[in-house]
């Protein structure tokens, strides 16, 4: 089970709200990279795990990114906070406001609500590994592209460490699979999938 | 195998690795991704910078573009405690993959008293973290009052 914690797991401290930037950091709450797609990916691809390390590091990562979908809820909530009618107008804050106000509801930045499609659960160890990987990448370039339009240290801030988890994890998923590998027939590894044949 | 410019200290032991490089087989089976393995006993940052950074492990900070200093945490009993968890956190990953790294175990433990203690000084000054220690509060209001994590009034003032 889960036991919610009242902290976050990095401090989140934004003193100037920004709509336009709320409009696209939102990608990460409920795109196609983002962080609720990570955690369901790991947590979810958990139970086809037939090695111990792989069990633990899903739980362990996804459990994290719910973490870190925390924490940008809690920039996207800060950027849009106090508002005034002029500034929902602006910068392409507009149609997310039209439909949600200043909620924060699990969209992409292009509009598309939050869909598994983006994540994947194969059920093959080697598979759902490698899947891990790109996806961990995928979210790293998401931060480089925010950073890249982002003037504010408050947010930029949050997103470097954010990013930073990015290629930690990358590194954690690329010793899984080693670990995997190990265990797999050292021939041939696609020879059976250990997660179903037995 | 690889060119001498990958391994230019020549203090190094044969087998081991830059802190910032990490192991790979000499001879591996094709059509599978190879990342290397990061060594045991790696190079760390205390828990303030790792927080900062975003990782205990200087040789996996990897910033994007030209690093910026990363800010300092403020000194607070809520940054310490976030801190200490981080870096369990941290540690916890690494020891998913590196399970017999025993050295890396002790200090898990180590940092599992330290953090035990930063979260006892906080929830006795800020209230419970989680619901079943509001059960140490004067009332269930310590459970219900702020400021909840995403709370953070515009300008910079609590």
């Amino acid at each position: 089970m889960f036991i919610y914690e009242k902290k976050l797991q990095y401090p989140v401290k934004i003193a100037n709200p920004n709509p336009k930037l709320a409009s696209f950091i939102i990608s990460q709450y409920g795109g196609p990279d983002g962080e609720l797609g990570a955690s369901l990916r790991y947590l979810s691809q958990r139970y086809a795990m037939p090695y111990p390390e792989l069990k633990g590091l899903l739980t362990d990562i996804g459990t994290e990114e719910l973490g870190h979908l925390e924490m940008i809820g809690a920039i996207v909530h800060q950027l849009t906070r106090n508002l005034d009618d002029q500034q929902v107008r602006e910068g392409g804050f507009a149609p997310y406001f039209v439909d949600h106000t200043t909620g924060v509801y699990p969209t992409a930045a292009s509009g598309a609500p939050w869909n598994a499609a983006g994540i994947g659960v194969k059920g093959d160890v080697i598979c759902d590994l490698t899947e891990d990987m790109a996806a961990e990448q995928k979210a790293r370039v998401t931060y480089d592209n925010i950073l890249r339009m982002s003037d504010d240290p408050d947010v930029n801030n949050v997103i470097r460490f954010l990013r930073e988890r990015e290629i930690v994890h990358f590194q954690r998923f690329g010793e899984a699979v080693r670990l995997a590998k190990e265990k797999m027939d050292q021939k041939n590894v696609y020879f059976t999938n250990p997660a179903f044949d037995k | 195998m690889y060119p001498e410019s990958n391994n230019p200290n020549p203090n190094l032991k044969p087998g081991v690795c830059e802190d910032a490089s990490g192991m790979l087989p000499q001879c591996a089976p094709l059509a599978v991704p190879y990342v290397p393995f990061q060594q045991n006993n790696p190079k760390r940052y205390n828990q303030q910078d790792a927080l900062s950074n975003g990782t205990l492990f200087p040789g996996l900070n990897l910033p994007f573009r030209v690093k910026e200093e990363a800010v300092k945490v403020l000194g607070t009993q809520l940054a310490e405690l976030q801190a200490l968890e981080f870096v369990l956190q941290e540690l916890g990953l690494y020891l998913d993959t590196h399970a017999d790294d025993k050295e890396a175990f002790a200090l898990y433990q180590q940092y599992a008293a330290l953090e035990q203690q930063a979260r006892s000084k906080y929830e006795a000054a800020h209230g419970p973290v989680t619901q079943s220690a509001a059960a140490n509060a004067a009332g269930w209001s310590a459970w219900l009052e702020g400021p909840w994590p995403w709370n953070y009034e515009e300008g910079g003032q609590k």
